[in-house]
């Protein structure tokens, strides 16, 4: 009797087990992008994104802890302009020139947790380090609409959110029209990343 | 005036040209004239970035360069006398200075494609410094002119190119170049140019073109041909003429071979698909 309670109790414990354990996911390249925004002129703001960012992030629901790491290819930016037409350039070309994100000399820019927030049970804050340029700043990152569930489809184990911040790109030695080009850059992140079998 | 400041046009060609010709005329009688080029072209660094190192990127290495350029000019006009030996010996640094800034960026290239953009920027500034000291470090109005075509040259072909900051440094050593000029067309007395001038403007305007090449899309064409800059500038001037009438003959020499560098850059640019 004691022996098959044991085992019952073993057999009950171990989905506690697994949720417990920190889960890593993976991010959908797909469904998740980076947009940004710029003032132009003092006149209208400008938007853009990168896309296809690549990483993962470690979530412990029990725990409530969780780490995030992304890189994005600087030169997958994008601001709509990408037709030269008869000009000498697009606008997409000079952002990857070293006037903006000096794409040739740094390929990437990477953005990693260093602490997580937890508003009940979904993520709330995370700060962290942009790297940008070979500069590594602190970025704070709110993060809204935040859920985790099985793909509808698929079935596979997801989540996904919204996140929010802003930098001022002068701080990476992003200097090239401020103010013209306004200074402080806003990006919104929507992320959405798989369970690691 | 902080706005007047932040004006591309008082960034790359005002404020370098009044600085350099502040500096033209205060230093012109201590052999120091030469030292315009290199005010202007820190103004511009000034105006759009700043003097930090770090990280040490390509475009803050040709920064350095272009800061240091003046005091191996200083040195070699006041402790030797100018050789051709000398001459030969600034392009090799050159050369090496070249690779120093470029390779990393080079050596993620393809192998082929890394050697051919090695080579074009490394045998132009190092032929650009190694002939402008050789042929016309001794004659201040053909290496003025000299600096105010590659400074041009190496600036509109950036625009072009996709590089406004890069540009803005061009357009600020043909600045300096034009300070340096000035006061020798209007007063008609010569102020020596020497290593301090012609090593900063031919390693700097080098350096940028081979930037905007590397960094943004100057085709190699368009740098191979701002190489030939100085090559004009040693053209023949009428000796006995004023010197305002030589200097207006020389630039306009080494504005047409600047010229053909944009035009070449716009040529492909436009041809090139974006």
């Amino acid at each position: 009797m004691n022996k098959r309670f044991a085992i019952a109790a073993i057999a009950f414990s171990l989905p506690l087990g697994a949720l417990a354990a920190p889960e890593t996911y993976t991010i959908d390249t797909i469904h998740t992008s980076i947009q940004w925004e710029v003032n132009h002129l003092g006149m209208s703001n400008w938007r853009g994104r990168f896309e296809r960012p690549v990483g993962k992030f470690v979530l412990d629901r029990a725990e409530k802890s969780a780490s995030v790491e992304i890189t994005v290819q600087t030169a997958t930016v994008s601001s709509g302009d990408h037709d030269r037409g008869s000009r000498p350039r697009s606008l997409d070309e000079h952002l990857r020139t070293p006037d903006f994100f000096n794409a040739t000399e740094f390929p990437t820019m990477t953005y990693k947790s260093t602490s997580v927030e937890f508003n009940g049970d979904k993520l709330g804050t995370i700060a962290g380090n942009l790297t940008l340029l070979g500069v590594t700043k602190p970025l704070h990152l709110n993060v809204e609409n935040w859920n985790c569930g099985p793909n509808p489809y698929s079935k596979k184990e997801m989540c996904g959110g919204n996140a929010t911040g802003s930098f001022k790109r002068s701080d990476f030695g992003m200097k090239y029209a401020v103010p013209a080009v306004s200074d402080v850059v806003k990006i919104w992140i929507q992320i959405e990343a798989y369970k690691n079998q | 005036m902080r706005e007047l400041l932040h004006h591309p046009a008082v960034q790359a060609g005002v404020a370098p040209f009044v600085l350099a010709l502040i500096v033209a005329l205060a230093l012109g009688r201590a052999r120091l004239g030469g030292l315009a080029i290199v005010a202007a072209f820190a103004t511009a660094v000034y105006l759009i970035a700043d003097f930090n190192f770090s990280p040490l990127t390509v475009t803050r290495k040709i920064i350095l360069l272009g800061m240091a350029a003046p005091i191996v000019g200083i040195l070699a006009d006041f402790a030797f006398k100018p050789t051709r030996a000398g001459g030969v010996m600034l392009a090799l640094a050159s050369a090496a200075a070249t690779l120093w800034v470029f390779w990393p960026v080079l050596a993620q290239r393809e192998t082929a494609q890394a050697w051919l953009l090695a080579g074009t920027v490394t045998v132009a500034t190092a032929g650009m410094v190694g002939f402008s000291q050789i042929f016309l470090s001794e004659h201040p109005i053909r290496a003025g002119s000299a600096g105010l075509g590659l400074g041009l040259g190496a600036g509109i072909a950036s625009i072009l190119g996709g590089s406004a900051n890069y540009a803005t440094y061009g357009i600020a050593l043909g600045a300096g170049a034009g300070a340096f000029l000035l006061p020798q067309m209007l007063t008609g007395r010569k102020i020596a140019a020497g290593t301090t001038f012609v090593l900063p403007a031919t390693l700097t305007a080098g350096l940028i073109a081979a930037g905007a090449m590397v960094l943004a899309q100057v085709q190699w064409y368009s740098v191979l041909m701002l190489a030939l800059v100085p090559v004009a500038a040693r053209l023949p001037l009428p000796a006995k003429a004023a010197l305002w009438l030589q200097a207006v003959l020389a630039s306009l020499y080494t504005l047409i071979v600047a010229g053909l560098t944009c035009a070449i850059a716009w040529q492909l640019s436009r041809g090139t698909a974006g």
